[in-house]
C-alpha cells in the first residue's frame, strides 16, 4: 500500500512544479551527467512506470502518475541532450516578411500571411533574447536566482514583452517555494 | 482468468501467442501452421477468406487478393513512397477521406484497418478455438518506425476485430523482451529486424526488469518483398530473352515470377546454387511457357547487395544515435525471415565483431515478446510486485528461446518496457521554420509543453501546423495535421499565452493540445492526424 502512496506523492510533487530544471525533476544534483540521469530515471521507472500501475490506481490517479512520468522522461531526455532541446537562435532577421515582428521598439506591424504562432525568440527584442537564453541556461543548471537576474535584465531591454514578464513571475513563484 | 493474446501483425505473415504458466504457446492455424499469411481474399464466389487459404487465390483472382496491407495502413495516400509501393500491388487502391488509402474490390470499399481487422479476427478465432475460451485483450506489435497515424490505424484494426488492444509495442522491443525476460542481466543488445516488408534496428539496454530502448531507426519500405522483386526483375529479363515476352505489364505473370523468386531466395539460404524451371507461365496468346533458371548464391547476393548495404548503414546510424560502440553490444538478435539470408548475417558479424544470435526463432520471437507483455499487463504474469519462480512464464529454464538453462538468481519482476519516440515532432512557426517539441529517440510516454504567442496585434486565431521530421524548415518535413485555436481575445501581439502541449503515449501515439491561457476561457483543440482513421484518436 505504501508503494501506492509513495508513487502518488512523487507524482504530485512533479506535476505541481510550475517551472523547474530537469535536475530538480529527477532529484539529482544540478549539472549531473547523462549517466547519473539514466540511473535516476531507471529508479523512477521501477517505481512509477504507468504500466506497473494499470490495475492498482484509479483512472485519475493513473493519469497523474502518467503525466509525472512523462515529464520526468522529458527531463531525462533534456539532460541526455542527444539533440539540443533549445535550438540555436535562428536567423529570424533574414526573413524579410517577418523582420517587423521582432522589432525592438515593438511597434505594431502589418498582418502576417498566416496564423502561425511565434516562438520565444520572436516574442522579444534580439537583445532581450540574449538575456532570456542566459536565463534558460541558469534554469537548466538549477540556478533560480541567476535566472531571475537574467530575466530582469531581459525585461529592462524589452519592457513591452508580456512573454518575459510572465516568465519572470513563474520563476519567482518557484523561488518562493 | 483473462487471456491476453500477443500478436505480431506482419506485412506478409502474422503470428499470435499467449503466455501460460509453462511457457509461451503459439496459436496454430486450421492445419497446424505456426505463421498465418497476412492475406485477405474477396473471391468472386463471395465471402472473405483469410490466411493460407486466401493465398491460393493469388493467381486466379489477383485483383481480389489484398496482401501487404501493412504497407498502406495509416498512410497518407499522397506520400511519394506510398505511390511507389502501390506499383507493387495488383489490387485497386483509391484515395478516401482524410487522405487515407481505400481498397476497392468490385463494389466494396474498405479501409486498410478493415483489411487488417480480418487478419486479427482470424487470429482471435484461432486462439479461441485452441484455448476454448473467449479472447478479448491483446498486445499488438508494430514496426518501431511506425508513425502516429499508422499506430492509430492499427489500434482501429484491433477495435474492428473486437479486440481490446491494451498496448501497441515495437517489434524489436518485443523481441528483446522475449530474449531478455527473466535473465536479470545488465547488458546492451542490438535487435536487427529485417522482415517481409519493413526494416528496423533498435539498441536496448536490458537492466534487470527494465528494457530501455536507447535508439531506434528503420526503413519502412525495405524488406524481403524488395529482395523478391529484385530477383523477379532479373527473372523477367531472363523471360524476355528466352521466351521473347516481357512479363512486366502482365500482373499474373509477374506474381508468378515473384513467387518463384521467393522460393529461389529461400533455397539459396541453405544452398550455394539454385537451378530449375518455373512452369505454368500463362503467356499472352494462350501459350503456356516454362522459364528455366540457374542462379548461384553469389549472383543473388550481388542482386540484393544494395538493400543489404542499406540495412548496415542504418545500423551504424542507430549505434551512433545510441552513443554505443559496436563492441559494447553483448548480443545481436536477428528477427524477421530476411535475417536467414547468409550475406545479411555475414555483414552483421563484420560490423559487430561477433556472430549474431541465431538461436532464437526469427519468425516467432516478436509474438512471444508481445505475449509476455500481454501477460504482464493483465497481471497474470505476476503475483504482487514479484513473480514466484513457478509462475514465471519465461524464466531461463522455460525460456521460449533455447538460450541455456541458467536458472534466474532471483524471481523475475514484471518487465518494464521503456520505448522511444520514433521521430522528431515539431510545429510550424512564423518564418517557415519549425520549433521542436519532442526529439526522436526520447523515452515514452513523454510530455512537453511550450508557450507560444501571437505574431500580430488583435490576432484572433492561430493555426498550429504539426509535423514530423528532422529538417529545420517546415516544408521539408512530413505534415501531420493542423490544430486550430479560434476565438482568441483581441490583444496586442505577444500578449497572449498559447500553451502547446505534445504528449506521446506509451503506444507511441501523439496527442497535441493547445490552450489559450491568458483570456481565462481555457479553450482546447486536439489534432486529427492525416491518414489516421477519421473521427477518433
Amino acid at each position: 500500500m505504501s508503494a501506492r502512496i509513495d508513487v502518488l506523492l512523487w507524482a504530485q510533487r512533479v506535476v505541481g512544479r510550475k517551472v523547474s530544471s530537469p535536475y530538480l525533476l529527477l532529484d539529482i544534483p544540478p549539472g549531473s551527467d547523462a549517466n547519473v540521469a539514466q540511473d535516476a530515471f531507471h529508479k523512477i521507472a521501477r517505481m512509477a512506470h504507468p504500466d506497473l500501475h494499470r490495475n492498482g490506481l484509479t483512472p485519475d490517479e493513473l493519469e497523474l502518475v502518467t503525466t509525472a512520468y512523462a515529464r520526468a522522461a522529458a527531463a531525462y531526455q533534456e539532460i541526455r541532450g542527444r539533440t539540443p532541446t533549445v535550438p540555436p537562435p535562428r536567423p529570424v532577421t533574414v526573413q524579410p516578411n517577418r523582420r517587423e515582428t521582432i522589432s525592438p521598439t515593438g511597434s505594431p506591424t502589418g498582418p502576417t500571411s498566416d496564423g502561425s504562432p511565434i516562438t520565444h525568440a520572436q516574442a522579444m527584442s534580439s537583445k532581450a533574447l540574449i538575456y532570456y537564453r542566459k536565463a534558460e541556461l541558469c534554469l537548466r543548471r538549477g540556478d533560480l536566482s541567476g535566472a531571475v537576474l537574467q530575466l530582469k535584465m531581459a525585461i529592462a531591454s524589452d519592457p513591452r514583452s508580456a512573454f518575459l514578464r510572465s516568465a519572470l513571475s513563474e520563476v519567482m513563484a518557484e523561488v518562493g517555494k | 482468468m483473462a487471456v491476453a493474446l500477443g500478436i505480431d501483425l506482419g506485412t506478409t505473415n502474422s503470428v499470435a501467442a499467449i503466455a501460460t504458466p509453462t511457457g509461451v504457446e503459439l496459436i496454430l492455424g486450421p492445419r497446424g501452421e505456426r505463421v498465418h499469411p497476412s492475406v485477405v481474399a474477396f473471391p468472386a464466389s463471395g465471402g472473405v477468406v483469410v490466411g493460407a487459404d486466401a493465398k491460393r487465390y493469388r493467381l486466379s483472382e489477383t485483383a481480389h487478393v489484398v496482401h501487404s496491407a501493412k504497407r498502406f495502413i495509416g498512410q497518407n495516400m499522397r506520400a511519394p513512397l506510398v505511390q511507389l509501393a502501390l506499383t507493387g500491388v495488383r489490387y485497386k487502391v483509391i484515395e478516401g477521406p482524410n487522405q487515407q488509402p481505400i481498397v476497392s474490390i468490385r463494389d466494396r470499399r474498405m479501409t486498410m484497418p478493415e483489411i487488417s481487422s480480418h487478419v486479427l479476427l482470424h487470429l482471435k478465432r484461432a486462439a479461441e478455438r485452441q484455448l476454448g475460451t473467449q479472447v478479448k485483450d491483446a498486445v499488438v506489435t508494430v514496426p518501431a518506425n511506425f508513425t502516429d497515424a499508422q499506430r492509430q490505424a492499427t489500434r482501429e484494426a484491433g477495435r474492428l476485430a473486437g479486440l481490446d488492444v491494451m498496448r501497441l509495442i515495437n517489434e524489436p522491443t518485443a523481441a528483446a523482451l522475449a530474449y531478455g525476460f527473466g535473465r536479470d542481466t545488465d547488458e546492451v543488445v542490438a535487435v536487427f529486424d529485417f522482415g517481409g516488408g519493413t526494416f528496423d534496428v533498435s539498441i536496448l539496454r536490458i537492466h534487470g526488469e527494465l528494457f530501455e530502448v536507447l535508439a531506434s531507426e528503420g526503413d519502412f519500405f525495405l524488406g524481403g518483398d524488395d529482395l523478391d522483386r529484385a530477383l523477379a526483375e532479373s527473372l523477367a529479363a531472363e523471360c524476355q530473352r528466352t521466351l521473347e515476352v516481357d512479363p512486366r505489364p502482365h500482373a499474373a505473370l509477374m506474381m508468378k515470377l515473384m513467387m518463384g523468386a521467393e522460393a529461389i531466395k529461400i533455397h539459396l539460404s541453405d544452398n550455394d546454387a539454385a537451378e530449375g524451371e518455373i512452369e505454368g507461365l500463362d503467356l499472352p496468346g494462350g501459350r503456356v511457357g516454362v522459364l528455366p533458371f540457374a542462379l548461384t548464391r553469389d549472383q543473388f547476393e550481388e542482386l540484393i547487395a544494395g538493400y543489404v548495404q542499406r540495412t548496415i548503414d542504418v545500423t551504424r546510424q542507430v549505434l551512433n544515435a545510441a552513443g554505443i560502440q559496436p563492441h559494447q553490444v553483448a548480443e545481436v538478435l536477428c528477427v524477421g525471415g530476411s535475417t536467414r539470408i547468409p550475406i545479411v548475417r555475414r555483414r552483421l558479424a563484420e560490423l559487430f565483431g561477433r556472430e549474431p544470435n541465431i538461436s532464437i526463432n526469427p519468425d516467432e520471437v516478436v509474438a512471444q515478446g508481445a505475449a509476455i507483455q500481454a501477460g504482464s499487463l493483465t497481471g497474470t504474469l505476476t503475483a504482487g510486485t514479484g513473480m514466484g519462480a513457478h509462475d514465471a512464464v519465461a524464466t531461463a529454464a522455460h525460456s521460449p528461446l533455447t538460450h541455456g538453462a541458467r536458472p534466474p538468481p532471483i524471481p523475475p519482476r514484471r518487465p518494464v518496457l521503456m520505448d522511444v519516440n520514433p521521430a522528431t515532432l515539431a510545429i510550424h512557426t512564423a518564418g517557415g521554420y519549425i520549433e521542436r517539441l519532442l526529439d526522436k529517440n526520447a523515452p515514452i510516454p513523454i510530455e512537453r509543453t511550450r508557450i507560444f504567442t501571437t505574431s500580430r496585434d488583435n490576432q484572433t486565431r492561430v493555426e498550429i501546423d504539426c509535423c514530423r521530421g528532422e529538417k529545420r524548415r517546415y516544408a521539408e518535413n512530413e505534415p501531420l495535421g493542423t490544430l486550430l485555436l479560434d476565438g482568441l481575445a483581441p490583444r496586442p501581439r505577444g500578449d497572449l499565452k498559447i500553451e502547446v502541449q505534445f504528449r506521446v503515449d506509451a503506444d507511441g501515439i501523439l496527442h497535441v493540445r493547445a490552450s489559450d491561457q491568458t483570456s481565462g476561457q481555457r479553450q482546447e483543440a486536439h489534432l486529427q492526424v492525416f491518414g489516421a482513421p477519421v473521427g477518433k484518436p
